[in-house]
């Protein structure tokens, strides 16, 4: 006992003004006390608000948002439930005796949870006994039925993570509103919102003591390491994010801040009763699944729909093997029936011995006839749910109901009266919020995290996430978030800082990460569409360039050669639909410009590019983020409604200079490593695609002069290369320089030869595939053709038909080897195609 | 006592437009060795050879079959073998004793295999409640009818009002369109069965089988011998299980052998497979069911 005491002196006589902040006349406030002053957790938030004044919030608001602007949060907006995260930099404060109700109330109800889920999925004593009544388990959606022979137990794990959403009514008591036992939001959230108000308000921190959340989350990753299958010396552990794939940002923050790999269900795939993470590597076996998906869609071929598609197919196979952990139990979901409420308190007494300290709202199950009768008496004042959590009823507040919706849901529950509860509507206390109008008291809720150790002990997160109300009086449930907070849990004594040892300790435990197949899938494209959108824009700029002051050529002679490089780029695109349906000059030229599906367009390429680099966002700075999101959406709100071409040069050459931006901060920041690679070579196998394909074409139309110079010169102009050109010629484009400038200068980034060249160097990144030739063996042969060309090459190049053959012959030559190595490299090291696990 | 045996030979097979690099399947082939039912041989071939093969039990005590091929392959060719001997009792309808208005199944209860009785009276993705299944049920609604009688009644009229037309729906025909073409296959008119029954509160399965595909001189062919066969069964606490087959009007007797049970097709889909690949797939199921 050190004796620092929790209150400083001269802290307990703070009275907060009524200007600064008044509770409202109804609801208990969380801070303030009827007499104006502060809940003794609170004072030193008072105090220094009242020192500063209200001014002060703007200024702390905007420190939050710059703070996560900078961290790359302003970019990584959702929850998980499709509502936007934004964060009040005012805390909620809790005071170290009102924390230990808490965290004895959670961890009971954890004990008793795993309980109830360890007999629903074994012996169904409380069906038996009557504590449960089975439509309640069997009607959920969440229970799986394939899982009767997986109990958690010993092998299988049952609660992982777990968040328990609390709440204060008018007399103070805590109820646990919400469970959520399968898939847990806002963990990463809490960490998040903790890093960035820890940052605002350094001093505050420090002095009201906040007890550290770091130790939470090393306690719970060695958890995971300890659940691995035996015989594992360093287990793999991943965490499986939802189907789409690089949105939900918390789970790569998550990953990140545990240093494991994050995954989508198409990075897994089950051979031989085992799970594999598809590697860039090759196929690497996988221990311990941290699930931040549903479980009952988890494994296609035994899921709870019919249609199912997307999942890990065979992996409940897999667990019953005991190949693989998985947290939480993919059955968990059933513990969040709104059903089992109203039998808790009897659970309890049976399964633990003990009274259930957090209550859930009262509940009334409409299956029994007296409850049922009291929820219809009572109907304006209930909230009412499905029991089964089927997605074609929505939560109603009886409140808030017409007449007529009432008497509709009186003759719903009715009905099917098991498929129901009626729950009471609590009056939950507030806390204070920032807003415009300064602090007011707003209804809010904690969701606490926390999770049961491998010998069965409770760990509770000491801090959560805070949510409060949007406006007063409005509910607060998961669709209708307002601001979330961060939560201070005050302590009697300072918290050690948690210790880089022990982090480093654990990174040696477990497999590093590896990149998986999919994310060096999405680099790869990454690099190949950056490239296209770069090219495609210098096409649109040289047609833009054209219309608007032309090329002293005169009017039908540039409006062909218009013609004629769109054509190109229809035929290089592979998309002989469109210029089919497209024909007015005017309409071709908006595709390209301003159209939202063509394949031609600078809009789609750049969304694809914008796609591909988001799902592969681990890989990238926040600065890159940052310049990535803003080259679209510049573009987009730049080109917004221009109805001329015109305008559209200046917002090109914009876009050119970001996308330049991106790719010399990559350089820069990226680590040469086998992602690098495949980011590399995708933006050189696209350059070189681009290149042979455009200088085929204009050979092939063989148009004759002065139309040939023209067309040279856009060649050149979109290959970035006319300043160049002239500088080294001092003459008019001509076809045979332009082919030798093009691909054969040496030292030259645009020439083939040197993108060859750099290509093989980068390859060199790759590992070699399994039981394959590296793809680094395919461009030795592409050299040599290209050397043998080269003798060949001469000015006059072009100007006879023999010679236009043969470059024609070489450059078809070149554009199947490059596809075909495009292929390869997708077949080795994307699909794992053939690969036997 | 009086017996048949019967040797069955269930083939089902895929052909692919490309190349398969995995696939997962789960098959529901071998029959149930209940009551009056004895297995002499079975067996399931699958080509190419799966790596990796597991049996097990599943909820509603039948026995699944997982396997995995995990070699490239461009077909699959899975064939059960099946020899069974069983009771060749003439069918009769039962009296349950109780009336469909008066029937109370404990809400807890348990069947005599120790499945819950409420799995086979909630709805299911595939059997939903619909307005129109209780809509056509009305007409038979007489108060103080047995309830086997009503069921047998049930059976008749879906046989006399729905059309037997192969190729009308798939699997993923919903059974709403069912019941407003009225038209269907096997599994249709089990559903139909389901469908209206449950939300009287008398507990319904599903059943997939085989039929014999050559009946006994003087007897007629009956309708689905060529592929598995689907009826329904239902449940009174006299009686137990009663199966009832709507496709042919008739209760199940010595023709009738049933494979799985579950709450409707999906949980006994003799074989369901989840490939990894490129392509469409043509299947062929052929199934001979042969009296010895």
């Amino acid at each position: 006992m050190n004796g620092i005491s929790a209150v400083p002196p001269g802290i307990s006589d703070v009275v907060v003004s009524p200007e600064l902040y008044r509770a409202g006349p109804k609801i208990r406030d969380e801070a303030i006390n009827r007499d104006g002053t502060p809940v003794p957790a609170w004072a030193e938030m008072f105090e220094s608000y009242g020192r500063h004044g209200s001014g002060v919030l703007k200024e702390w608001r905007e420190a939050a948002l710059r703070i996560s602007r900078d961290r790359g949060l302003a970019y990584r907006p959702d929850w998980g439930d499709g509502s936007n995260w934004t964060l009040d930099p005012i805390p909620w404060v809790f005071s170290p005796e009102e924390w230990q109700y808490i965290e004895t109330g959670v961890s009971q109800k954890l004990r008793l949870s795993a309980a109830i889920l360890a007999d629903l999925y074994g012996p169904q004593k409380l069906i038996d006994k009557g504590l449960i009544p089975a439509s309640v388990i069997l009607s959920h959606r969440g229970f799986l039925r394939a899982l009767h022979d997986y109990p958690p137990g010993e092998k299988a794990i049952g609660l992982g993570m777990t968040a328990f959403d609390l709440a204060k009514d008018a007399g103070g008591r805590t109820y646990i509103l919400n469970d959520r036992f399968d898939c847990p939001y806002g963990l990463g959230v809490a960490l998040e919102n903790r890093t960035v108000v820890n940052r605002v308000l350094p001093n505050l921190f420090r002095r009201c003591q906040v007890r550290r959340i770091g130790y939470f989350f090393t306690d719970w990753f060695d958890y995971l390491a300890e659940k691995a299958p035996s015989g594992t010396e360093t287990p793999r552990i991943v965490i499986l994010d939802s189907n789409s794939g690089g949105e939900s940002s918390e789970i790569s923050f998550l990953a990140n801040y545990c240093g494991i790999t994050r995954v989508g269900p198409f990075d897994l795939t089950v051979r031989g009763g085992k799970v594999w993470l598809k590697a860039l590597s090759g196929l690497k076996p996988v221990d311990v699944i941290w699930k931040a998906t549903y479980g009952r869609d988890l494994d296609p071929l035994e899921a709870n729909r019919p249609h199912s598609a997307e999942g890990i197919t065979g992996i409940f196979q897999a667990l019953r093997e005991s190949n693989v952990a998985v947290a939480s139990h993919p059955g968990a979901e059933v513990l969040q029936s709104p059903g089992l409420f109203p039998f808790l308190a009897p659970i309890c007494r049976d399964l633990l011995g003990e009274e259930l300290i957090l209550p859930p709202a009262a509940t009334w199950w409409c299956g029994d006839k007296r409850a049922r009768q009291y929820v219809l008496d009572h109907l304006p004042a209930m909230v009412v749910k499905s029991v089964g959590h089927h997605s074609d009823f929505r939560t109603r507040y009886g409140q808030r109901l017409s007449a007529t919706e009432l008497t509709e849901l009186r003759a719903m529950i009715e009905a099917d009266p098991e498929r129901y509860v009626g729950q009471e509507e609590l009056n939950i206390s507030t806390v204070p919020a920032s807003t415009v109008n300064g602090l007011v008291p707003r209804s809010a809720v904690v969701r606490s995290f926390a999770f049961l150790d491998a010998k069965g002990l409770p760990h509770v997160m000491p801090g959560g996430l805070g949510r409060v109300s949007t406006a007063e009086g409005i509910i607060i449930s998961s669709r209708e978030s307002g601001e979330s907070k961060d939560i201070w849990v005050r302590s009697h004594y300072p918290d050690a800082p948690i210790s880089i040892a022990r982090r480093l300790e654990q990174s040696r435990v477990i497999s590093p990460e590896v990149v998986p197949s999919r994310r060096g899938e999405n680099l790869y494209w990454a690099g190949r569409y950056g490239e296209r959108t770069d090219s495609i824009s210098r096409f649109a700029n040289r047609l833009v360039v054209g219309r608007a002051s032309g090329f002293s050529y005169g009017r039908d002679l540039e409006a062909r050669h218009e013609k004629t490089l769109i054509e190109a780029l229809f035929r290089i695109f592979e998309v002989d639909g469109w210029m089919e349906k497209v024909k007015d000059p005017d309409e071709r030229l908006k595709l390209i410009l301003s159209d939202q599906t063509c394949p031609i367009g600078v809009g789609p390429n750049l969304n694809s590019f914008h796609r591909a680099c988001m799902a592969a966002r681990e890989e990238w700075s926040v600065t890159s983020i940052l310049a990535i999101e803003s080259a679209r959406e510049k573009w987009f709100s730049g080109t917004k409604g221009l109805d001329s071409p015109y305008p559209y040069e200046a917002e090109l050459e914009n876009l050119a200079l970001r996308l330049a931006a991106f790719h010399g901060l990559n350089l820069d920041s990226m680590t040469r490593d086998e992602a690098w690679g495949l980011l590399d070579a995708g933006r050189r196998i696209e350059r070189m695609a681009m290149l042979t394909a455009l200088l085929s074409y204009v050979l092939e139309v063989n148009e004759p002069e002065p139309m040939a110079t023209l067309l040279n010169e856009s060649v050149l102009f979109v290959s970035d290369s006319l300043g160049t050109y002239q500088t080294k010629f001092l003459t008019v484009p001509t076809t045979g320089l332009t082919l030798m400038l093009l691909l054969g200068e040496e030292d030259y980034p645009r020439s083939l030869r040197y993108l060859l060249e750099r290509l093989e160097n980068v390859l060199n990144k790759l590992k070699p595939p399994a039981k394959r030739p590296h793809p680094r063996e395919r461009i030795a042969p592409m050299r040599e053709e290209l050397s043998r060309f080269l003798t060949e090459l001469s000015p006059e190049t072009g100007t006879t038909d023999q010679s236009r053959r043969a470059a024609l012959a070489f450059l078809a030559s070149c554009r199947r080897q490059l596809k075909e190595l495009s292929d390869y490299i997708t077949i080795s090291y994307f699909s794992h195609a053939g690969n036997q696990g | 006592m009086n017996t048949v045996r019967y040797h069955i030979r269930h083939r089902t097979a895929y052909f692919y437009s490309g190349r398969i690099d995995l696939c997962h399947s789960l098959a529901h082939l071998r029959p149930r060795e209940d009551e009056g039912i004895e297995m002499t041989s079975h067996k399931i071939e699958v080509t190419p050879e799966p790596r990796f093969q597991r049996e097990r039990r599943d909820y509603f005590g039948n026995t699944t079959n997982y396997f995995a091929i995990q070699q490239s392959h461009e077909s699959l060719d899975v064939v059960a073998t099946t020899t069974v001997t069983k009771e060749n009792r003439t069918p009769v309808l039962p009296v349950a004793g109780v009336s469909w208005d008066k029937l109370r199944v404990p809400p807890n209860g348990k069947d005599p295999s120790g499945v819950r009785l409420l799995n086979y009276l909630l709805p299911t993705t595939a059997c939903p409640r619909l307005a129109a299944a209780g809509e056509f049920l009305k007409p038979s609604l007489i108060p103080g009818r047995d309830v086997m009688e009503l069921v047998n009644e049930i059976m008749g009229r879906v046989y006399r009002e729905f059309q037997y037309v192969p190729g009308a729906t798939d699997t993923t025909t919903p059974l709403e369109k069912v019941m407003k073409q009225r038209q269907g296959v096997c599994q249709d008119f089990a559903h139909v069965m389901i469908a209206a029954l449950r939300p009287l509160g008398i507990p319904v399965r599903y059943v997939s089988g085989y039929l014999e595909t050559i009946p006994p001189p003087g007897q007629s062919k009956l309708q689905g011998a060529d592929a598995t066969h689907a009826w329904i069964e239902a449940y009174s606490p006299t009686c137990g299980w009663i199966g009832f087959d709507p496709t042919n009007n008739r209760i199940p007797g010595g023709q009738h052998i049933k494979i799985c049970h579950g709450r409707d097709y999906f949980d006994v889909q003799p074989l369901k497979g989840i490939f990894l690949g490129n392509g469409t797939q043509d299947l062929v199921v052929q199934v001979d069911v042969e009296r010895m």
